[in-house]
């Protein structure tokens, strides 16, 4: 269950692209240890956006954000300590093709946290095994499934010992009989206390595993409530314009 | 009227066919592969046999030609001018034990690319190519020397230096797996190591006599200028093209600068540009004379249009694979070593092989500017009174020497691409 302590705290973020187009219009929002929050929207809404600058893929001009504790800011060691702390998982998996699934999981903790290559790899091969494919381990991605791949993308950033992980739309690009893979192993990860932040459209995921689902809508929060009461009674005009799209 | 029914096979309790194997025409044999390629139709049949005929044709004149009437004593007198230019007799042996030391470390490097295939594959360690490669060198070994109608103590250490090479090919192949690891993983090190060394061998230093680049000359300084601009280039185009890049306005607008006046003139204007100004533009010691003015020259023409096949190749790694390292926390500088430059360079290197294929070309250029490369070699030795008339002998040995580099530039590469290929996997 979530305790209190806040592991991510956004305040009042706004932030426009270079082309002028106003992304994020005030953003509140708190995230809690072992917290799950499903942020949900039409595209285009700044859900994407959002959960990337908590870990300043994207820059934002007003208003603050703190992650663990650290406040992001221009000073390049901060960045680099919250992504270290922050695993990212892309729709498109961003698996990197020119190294073995074992060296996608070892690189990062090798080359920046400069721990022992042999005491990673049986970290990593632990994590394998955990979400079910460590007998790809010397595949390369181009080798495995989707499903296969996003599955070692969650490893990869799991061997980093993040405090939280993003997801943003992990199960979009997948065939639709590999979702119930990658929704099994981060339904494992919610069950152990993991801090997730995931953007998705998956329902079922959404009512059964988080905490508090999030609609944004043109930038900003149009409802916050537990998944139960979102998905029955929405209390907000879009939010049931948008559930009676999807559903 | 008939209704609608479902056929016999299409029950809803029917079992799944199972593969079978496919037919020949899938699959076809030799001939059969042979019959449909080239006598598929009355027409191709008719184009396929006039082909034939035209290629044999030409092929039989060339062979009369080199066999009866050509005069290959213009090239069997001049094989070390050839070669080496006029790099003085009593300081051969520098060059020998170089040709020595690269047999070795090519066996050596062959042999441990066999006995080290790629983590998912299963690698044989005498695959058919290197089995008809060691076949080949055994054949030249044999025959080149004796054709060339060199001294039997020559003949006699081409024989050493090739059995040298495929002896070490083969110990490296079988024992390279029980060797300790830091020591294989030196091999790779030693090369850039073996150039410098190879450096001072040529010109000397370190105490040992100099020989100033006026004497090199031949195969020997084609070569050279070939290599040294391939190998600095590659530094430089990297460089630039993350700087045409980058995110400073100052490091973009030079890279773009250099990359344009580079690729807006010609080599061979260039070259002269290079003999004049050169000189004030680089530190004292680096260009003091011809010769390495037009190495310089050759380096930074193969490095702009280097730079431009390197960015090709980083617009082509797609964001994300950026994102996802910079996401893993590592830096900037981290990220482009590991993650965007193996990939980037993968794809640019087609592109740079092809870059590199046409600067060996480009050498012949020096001969304009007076340096006695192979092509200046063979003007000086056709407009000797004794050789007069013996242009066709020389230019096609000229062209079989350019076309044997310029292959095995292109199978090194092509190799090279598919052991990095990471889609590529024989099942």
């Amino acid at each position: 269950m979530p305790s209190t302590q806040p592991m991510i705290e956004a305040r009042g973020v706004q932030k426009w692209y270079p082309n002028g187009f106003h992304a994020l219009r005030g953003v509140d929002l708190s995230v809690s240890k072992g917290e799950v929050v499903v942020i949900m929207g039409p595209s285009g809404s700044g859900k994407s956006t959002f959960i990337r600058t908590f870990n300043a893929l994207e820059e934002f001009q007003e208003g603050s954000i703190s992650v663990d504790g650290i406040a992001l800011s221009n000073d390049l060691r901060n960045i680099d300590a919250i992504r270290c702390d922050t695993g990212m998982v892309f729709q498109q998996f961003n698996l990197f093709p020119h190294l073995t699934v074992l060296e996608n999981l070892s690189l990062a903790p090798v080359v920046v946290r400069k721990r022992r290559r042999t005491e990673v790899e049986t970290q990593a091969m632990a994590l394998l095994e955990r979400v079910g494919i460590a007998e790809q381990a010397s595949k390369y991605p181009g080798q495995l499934s989707g499903g296969q791949q996003q599955r070692v993308a969650i490893a990869r950033s799991l061997c980093m010992e993040p405090r939280i992980l993003l997801f943003d739309e992990p199960t979009s690009a997948l065939d639709p009989e590999m979702v119930g893979e990658v929704l099994e192993v981060m339904r494992g990860l919610a069950a152990d206390g993991m801090t997730m932040v995931v953007v998705t459209h998956e329902m079922g995921f959404a009512r059964e595993v988080a905490h508090r689902v999030v609609l944004m809508s043109e930038g900003q929060i149009v409802e916050e409530a537990a998944p139960e009461a979102f998905f029955t009674n929405p209390q907000h005009e879009r939010s049931r314009q948008f559930l009676a799209q999807i559903l | 009227m008939t209704s609608i029914q479902p056929g016999p096979e299409s029950g809803t309790n029917q079992p799944l066919r199972p593969a079978r194997p496919a037919p020949e025409s899938v699959q076809p044999s030799w001939a059969g592969a042979l019959r449909q390629e080239l006598f598929a139709s009355r027409t191709d049949g008719l184009v396929s046999v006039l082909l034939i005929l035209v290629i044999l044709a030409a092929a039989l004149g060339l062979l009369r030609w080199a066999l009866a009437q050509a005069q290959w004593a213009v090239i069997q007198a001049n094989t070390s001018l050839f070669a080496i230019g006029r790099y003085p007799i009593q300081q051969q042996w520098r060059l020998w034990l170089l040709v020595v030391l690269v047999a070795g470390l090519s066996g050596v490097s062959w042999g441990l690319l066999r006995a080290f295939p790629r983590a998912d594959r299963s690698g044989e360690i005498w695959p058919f190519n290197d089995r008809l490669a060691v076949v080949l060198l055994g054949f030249l070994a044999a025959w080149l020397p004796a054709a060339l109608a060199l001294g039997l103590p020559l003949q006699l250490r081409w024989w050493v230096i090739t059995a040298l090479l495929v002896t070490m090919r083969c110990l490296a192949g079988s024992w390279g797996r029980s060797l300790p690891s830091r020591l294989v993983r030196l091999v790779p090190l030693s090369w850039p190591l073996l150039y410098l060394f190879g450096m001072v061998l040529i010109a000397g230093g370190l105490g040992i006599p100099r020989v100033p680049p006026s004497e090199w000359g031949g195969l020997l300084l084609t070569l050279l200028m070939a290599s040294f601009a391939i190998l600095l280039s590659f530094p430089i185009g990297v460089v630039v093209a993350l700087g045409r890049r980058s995110s400073l306005p100052l490091l973009r607008w030079s890279s773009v600068l250099y990359i344009e006046f580079i690729r807006g003139a010609p080599l061979i204007t260039l070259l002269f540009l290079g003999q004049n100004i050169l000189g004030y533009m680089l530190p004292g010691g680096w260009a003091p004379d011809r010769v390495w003015r037009a190495a310089w020259v050759l380096t930074l023409f193969c490095g702009a249009y280097l730079a431009e096949a390197v960015r090709a190749g980083l617009t082509a790694v797609p964001p994300g694979q950026l994102e996802a390292a910079r996401s893993l926390g590592l830096s900037m500088p981290l990220a482009l070593q590991r993650v965007v430059l193996p990939q980037a360079l993968r794809i640019a290197l087609p592109a740079a092989v092809g870059q590199f294929i046409s600067l060996l070309q480009d050498t012949t250029l020096l001969s304009l500017i007076g340096l006695l490369d192979l092509l200046g070699t063979a003007r000086t030795v056709m407009a000797n009174p004794e050789f007069l008339g013996k242009n066709a002998e020389v230019y096609l040995t000229l062209a079989v020497l350019f076309w044997c580099c310029c292959a095995a530039l292109g199978l090194g590469s092509r190799a090279l691409e598919r052991r990095l290929d990471p889609t590529h996997s024989p099942v």
